[in-house]
């Protein structure tokens, strides 16, 4: 089977894209999984997905510090453009201009103190995350401060976890090797999820009290 | 640990409830209709159910700039017409008599008409809506609370929500809105939630922010064994606004207002889960067995509510008190001289003193033997009573009597229980009153 991402490779496909390809639907997977049957949130498929390769692309260190940086500044700025009645994309640009911002003056350190790992980071990756900021303040203003950072802290714990997953060197190879077994086995899982109608690790939980009360009919 | 596994098994989750209950009861068109605030009071109203008044309708921000502010009362809620879980909601109790006439929020904060400018912009712009697309602002009336529920609500509007399913109420809980929900009914924006025993209405267990409570936050009220005024009214009115709305699963929103009585003020296509947490009871269980009934009338539909999940609130009464709760009717076993048991219905009537039996009943059972004579003040002035002695047995417990003998051949009951008889019980009178005349004949020939 691995012969057609062999190819690929020979003919010049640099090999970390094709394995980034292979590795969407497991992380997508793992995305499902922590939804469907232990319960974290996070801001819908996108959100973790696209900061677990931005992270790929900067590194866990640089990646969680950028990204701790756009949220604590863009929550600041929301708090402070709130008080000049702006519409809505207007206010959001407002928001954005000031993350871009301080991505710059983060760069400028960066630079100064010659830390090689973070002035040579892929930019895209950064401005992907900068977009997030939108998502996030939304969250904010729709279900308040509380619910956004539990939500913020579920994003984070699946990125960091699919990160993990990303960059174990077996799991890599078998990619490589088994593409489509991979592929296929992704979909039976995802299918297998969607059917699965248990509880969440979650819900037992947070409805231990209601499990406790319960009587079961037939006990001796 | 197995058995917690084993007992998990009856709680409805949310993989299940969206699996289960939500994609086959509900087509995609009756969703839309109940995510749409307006489109759903439209609907109701068509069928001449009781819904909120709306005070105004803002489309586009062409329409803000020339809304007419002097048609607000001083006391309103603001709404999104497709706000998700309450968000957007702003609820307006009252107005400064002072310039420049501010209007306060449920939270104590005042608001000018900038303000609510404002956040109707937000609105139009989708801010709250389920998908971010341009939205509806509009203001709607404040029910006049309950003075029951008066002292239990910081400024909000309380409200029951009631899951159907299949036209029969599954659970019920009362919400209502804190300090900290600002005025909102929401559990998740910090709303109590009260279950309620859908036999009688009365309010069961409470949670707030998910962890069970039993006094209101900041004040000594006790949250359980409030009754829910017009309850069978309310439970029927859940069922019509289902059966309108073709959704086969989904959770009503009822206010009851002091001069009105019940308005549907919601309805909820993904009703939440906390529900369950509310009346310390699991879901899957109720849903199973309701799942296929053919109901016929929403009538039926409460009934059957009633039948099945009521009652709970009767057993913790019977388990703190010791005591056998009964109704206004109980069927009650006579014993007479040689040990045999005669079968009718009785009276329960804790204004009576001494329990009263027929004549032509006495002579039947051979019951003639005369203890004493007793004077009694009643309607018809003083008269002496014969007074006889046997037992009885009520609700399975054997009680012994010194009962008046009196002519009750004219009465629908040969018997009446008095309070000297009644000390083992609790009597409580809305249970089985609709007793009708036809059972109990059918019963007195059995």
């Amino acid at each position: 089977m691995s012969f057609i991402t062999q190819y690929m490779v020979n003919q010049g496909v640099p090999q970390e894209t094709v394995i980034l390809i292979l590795m969407l639907p497991i992380v997508a997977t793992i995305i499902a999984f922590g939804r469907q049957i232990i319960g974290v949130r996070g801001f819908g498929v996108y959100a973790p997905l696209i900061i677990t390769f931005a992270f790929l692309a900067t590194g866990l260190k640089y990646g969680l510090a950028i990204f701790i940086v756009i949220l604590l500044v863009g929550t600041l700025m929301r708090f402070l453009v709130r008080y000049i009645r702006l519409l809505y994309l207007p206010r959001m640009a407002i928001v954005l201009t000031a993350v871009a911002l301080a991505i710059l003056a983060i760069f400028l350190e960066g630079a100064y103190s010659g830390r090689k790992g973070l002035i040579s980071a892929s930019i895209f990756a950064i401005l992907i995350m900068i977009t997030l900021v939108e998502k996030f303040v939304a969250v904010q203003t729709e279900r308040g401060a509380r619910e956004a950072i539990i939500l913020t802290i579920e994003t984070l714990f699946l990125s960091v976890v699919c990160y993990w997953v990303v960059t174990s060197i077996w799991l890599r190879n078998l990619v490589f090797i088994y593409p489509f077994w991979i592929i296929f086995g992704a979909v039976i899982i995802n299918i297998l999820l969607g059917k699965w109608t248990g509880l969440r690790l979650s819900e037992y939980w947070r409805f231990r009290e209601v499990i406790k009360k319960i009587e079961l009919p037939q006990q001796k | 640990m197995l058995s917690f596994l084993k007992k998990s098994q009856h709680i409805l989750g949310i993989n299940a409830r969206n699996l289960n209950y939500l994609r086959p009861s509900n087509s995609l068109r009756a969703i839309r209709i109940a995510d749409n605030k307006l489109l759903t009071k439209k609907i109701l109203r068509k069928a001449s159910l009781p819904i909120l008044q709306n005070y105004g309708l803002i489309r586009q921000i062409k329409e803000l700039k020339g809304f007419d502010w002097t048609v607000l009362p001083p006391t309103f809620t603001l709404k999104p017409n497709r706000g998700l879980g309450g968000q957007g909601i702003v609820v307006v109790y009252g107005r400064k008599k002072k310039f420049p006439y501010p209007w306060i929020k449920a939270d104590g904060r005042l608001v000018d008409i900038k303000d609510l400018e404002n956040h109707i912009l937000n609105i139009l712009e989708g801010t709250f809506s389920l998908t971010s697309l341009p939205d509806i602002a509009f203001f709607e009336e404040r029910i006049k609370l309950l003075k029951l529920l008066k002292s239990y609500v910081y400024r909000g509007i309380p409200d029951i929500r009631i899951i159907v399913y299949n036209s029969v109420p599954v659970m019920a809980q009362l919400r209502l809105p804190t300090r900290e929900s600002s005025g909102q009914a929401n559990l998740h924006q910090g709303g109590i939630g009260v279950g309620i025993d859908l036999g009688t209405g009365i309010t069961t267990t409470a949670i707030h922010r998910g962890r069970l409570i039993e006094y209101a936050p900041d004040t000594r009220l006790l949250l359980k064994g409030l009754q829910i005024p017009e309850w069978k009214e309310i439970l029927k009115l859940a069922i019509q606004a289902q059966i309108v709305s073709r959704l086969n699963f989904l959770g009503v929103d009822i206010a009851i207002d002091r001069e009105k009585g019940p308005i549907i003020s919601e309805l909820n296509a993904r009703p939440g889960l906390s529900i369950q947490i509310a009346n310390l009871s699991p879901l899957a269980d109720r849903l199973k067995r309701i799942k296929g009934l053919k109901v016929k009338s929403p009538l039926k539909g409460v009934k059957i509510s009633q039948d099945l999940f009521g009652g709970e609130v009767e057993e913790i009464l019977e388990e703190v008190s010791g005591k056998k709760v009964i109704g206004i009717n109980e069927p009650i076993e006579i014993i007479d001289q040689q040990g045999n048991k005669y079968q009718t219905m009785a009276k329960i009537d804790t204004g009576a003193y001494r329990t009263a039996i027929c004549a032509s009943l006495t002579h039947q059972l051979g019951l003639n033997e005369t203890m004493k004579y007793k004077k009694v003040r009643g309607a018809l002035g003083l008269e002496e009573r014969p007074i006889i002695e046997f037992s009885f047995i009520l609700d399975k417990k054997l009680v012994s009597t010194e009962a008046f003998v009196a002519d009750r051949s004219q009465m629908k009951y040969d018997i009446i229980v008095g309070r000297k008889d009644l000390k083992q019980f609790l009597v409580d009178p809305s249970k089985n009153v609709l007793m009708s005349s036809r059972a109990l004949a059918k019963l007195k020939k059995s």
